[in-house]
């Protein structure tokens, strides 16, 4: 199994691709910069990194939203309805 | 009647064709007649067709432009990758509910008039209930009638509205509906539509049934009711504020349910409200280019959600469960499983290359350009939550994850097709967005590869990638169930036969006791009298009768095979001789 092997030789590498990941997230931020805003119409636009803030912020609440609901009172046992 | 051959045809003609065939003959007919319909789709040339005249409606069968074509070309396509995965099914009645649910969406989307599309409607309704039932389990069974009242229910809806419509104006065509005219009558028909496009409040029945559903069952029904809905929608009830608000509201709903679900089934189906959001919410907006990529998104949604149930499918089918929390280590022992269904992830995630990022930056241009900023940031936020549910943590939980990994093979040959196939087709429109394009029913200029929206693609996606992982620990499934509105019902129903028993029972028991001892000694003295008249007078005039009566029940026994596909066969058999009368 190739595939599976590749995977494996990944998993044991976790560091290397670790700040592989950093660093292409660092160079995603940076070519925002170098965009053109010629043709923004609206603040958001404009602002730099914009959605690698809102990605970022947006996911951690989505997270502790959806699942502090889901503790609080939406989660039930899987016979609840028998 | 001119020219066109409607493609429904194929489907109920192969429906009835299906119980005499067993074995390869049965297959060939299977994938046969999907091509022959998906060949009729691109033959078809636009215009009205099949107009008929019954009890005094207008009806037309056959409304071929733009709008119903883009659907027909995804139906008939999803129903020949559809019958692929199914083929090692053995029931014919499976493939029978498969074939009759596929024609009638045919039917519905092609129709002109309300009249021709309720019909088609309830025959969609009831036949994609039996995918459900073949299960065989006692959950299916019980979601299956659930899913069966509320889609009465929503037929309910549906004609009372369409009966008002006639009321007020006299006809039953089926053209768009200007949002300032539209009154009670029109509103009933959108809440009607609705349900079927599980629009909140009205949409617990598809998390409900879905994922009790068959393992093929559940690949058919993800992609023709919503996207039927969505359909009419589109051609009725565009530029609808409410369906803007309420569409982005779903998507936002959707994945909130998909990022706490165990079930990968469950939240797949939670996807589907969410993903149907974006289209519903493209409705709203209105404009060309919002309509375009409700049809778009639609066109691709059918595809890698089909592609991402089958993937779901394979490995409920292989393994016995669906569940996360049961599930890990599959890379090892399903690596092309895994493959398709990261392309159908990465597809509905919306990443450039594949198709969600061609159709659904449509919608969130729309937003866009309509300085409609909030919906615009609300349809991102489901964007995260999308990847991060359907993308993230299925893909890590099943087929990485910690522990021992599960034991399991790949599926059957035909379902790995289906799915290679289904993963083709969603790079190919991801690459070559114009094989799209061409169909959709305004033109465009849409470009979707531009640096700034790839710049904000990946921008979301990387960054949500980065907080699943630095919040796995918190992201943990759970053996848990999640309730949703459908809590009303089932639990309301429970209520009511409490109250039946406890308070209609004990009056009941009551009424019982002064009927018994008030009542009955009149009665006796009457029954009397009445048994010297029946015996004397009425029994030399009923046994004559009874003869006949005799022999032509020994003719409705034969055709009361109790077999289910019998039945089905059989009622559009009818179904068709009442139509063809009409039309002649």
């Amino acid at each position: 199994m190739k595939l599976a092997d590749m995977i494996g030789t990944l998993r044991d590498n976790l560091k290397i691709l670790k700040m592989a990941m950093i660093v292409y997230l660092a160079v995603l931020v940076v070519i925002d910069f170098f965009l053109s805003r010629e043709h923004a119409h609206y603040l958001i636009d404009k602002i730099y990194a914009y959605w690698a803030v809102f990605g970022t912020v947006g996911c951690f609440l989505l997270i502790k939203f959806s699942k502090g609901v889901a503790h609080l009172f939406l989660a039930k046992d899987e016979d609840y309805y028998d | 009647m001119n020219s066109w051959l409607h493609p429904a045809l194929f489907f109920f003609a192969g429906s009835l064709l299906l119980p005499f065939f067993q074995g390869k003959a049965r297959k060939a007919i299977l994938l046969l007649i999907p091509i022959l319909a998906i060949i009729a789709v691109a033959l078809a040339e636009q215009g009205i067709y099949g107009q008929y005249r019954f009890l005094n409606v207008n009806g037309v069968f056959g409304r071929v432009d733009k709008l119903s074509l883009i659907f027909a070309w995804v139906f008939t396509i999803m129903a020949f990758l559809g019958a692929l995965y199914a083929l090692h099914v053995k029931e014919s009645g499976h493939h029978i509910a498969g074939f009759l649910y596929v024609g009638s969406s045919l039917g519905a989307i092609f129709a002109g008039d309300y009249f021709t599309l309720f019909i088609f409607w309830e025959i969609m309704a009831f036949s994609s209930v039996f995918l459900v039932w073949y299960q065989r389990t006692r959950k299916s069974l019980d979601a299956g009638f659930r899913y069966l009242l509320v889609h009465v229910f929503g037929g309910l809806l549906f004609f009372t509205g369409m009966m008002l419509y006639y009321g007020k104006t006299g006809s039953f065509a089926f053209n768009s509906i200007a949002p300032a005219g539209a009154g009670i009558a029109e509103y009933l028909i959108l809440c009607g539509f609705a349900l079927n496009a599980a629009v909140l409040p009205l949409h617990a029945w598809l998390p409900d049934a879905y994922p009790e559903a068959t393992v093929e069952g559940a690949v058919f029904l993800c992609a023709f009711t919503t996207k039927t809905a969505v359909y009419v929608l589109a051609r009725g009830f565009s530029g609808f504020e409410v369906l803007a608000i309420m569409g982005t509201a779903m998507t936002v709903f959707g994945v909130c349910y998909a990022v706490i679900e165990n079930d990968i089934r469950r939240v797949l189906a939670y996807h589907i409200i969410s993903q149907v959001g974006y289209m519903v919410a493209g409705i709203g907006i209105g404009t060309h280019l919002a309509v375009n990529g409700a049809a778009a998104h639609a066109f691709a949604h059918i595809l890698y959600k089909a592609l991402l149930f089958m993937g779901a499918g394979a490995v409920l089918y292989m393994t016995g469960t669906a569940k996360l929390t049961r599930l890990g280590g599959l890379y090892k022992t399903m690596p092309l499983t895994m493959i398709f269904y990261i392309v159908g992830a990465v597809s509905i995630a919306g990443f450039p290359l594949f198709s969600g990022f061609v159709s659904k930056s449509m919608i969130v241009s729309a937003a866009h350009q309509e300085g409609r900023l909030w919906l615009m940031n609300f349809l991102n936020l489901a964007g995260i939550g999308t990847f991060l549910s359907v993308g993230l943590k299925v893909t890590y939980f099943a087929f990485f994850g910690k522990g021992e990994p599960v034991q399991a093979k790949e599926p059957p040959a035909n379902m790995l097709w289906a799915m290679g196939i289904t993963s083709l087709l969603c790079f190919i429109i991801g690459v070559y967005p114009d094989v799209l394009y061409v169909l959709l029913p305004f033109a465009t200029e849409y470009r979707p590869y531009n640096l700034p929206h790839l710049s904000e693609a990946l921008q979301l996606l990387s960054f949500t990638g980065l907080v699943f992982f630095l919040l796995l620990s918190k992201l943990g499934p759970e053996e848990k169930i999640n309730l949703d509105v459908d809590y009303f019902y089932r639990k309301g129903t429970a209520l009511f036969l409490k109250f039946d028993e406890k308070v209609i029972g004990v009056g009941d028991t009551l009424w019982g006791e002064l009927y018994r001892t008030l009542g009955l000694s009149a009665l006796f003295k009457s029954a009397e009298a009445s048994y010297g008249f029946d015996r004397k007078v009425i029994d030399g005039i009923v046994d004559g009768s009874a003869t006949s009566t005799v022999g032509l029940g020994s003719v409705v026994r034969k055709l009361q095979t109790g077999r289910i596909q019998t039945y089905i066969g059989l009622s559009l058999m009818i179904f068709f001789l009442v139509v063809l009368f009409a039309v002649i």
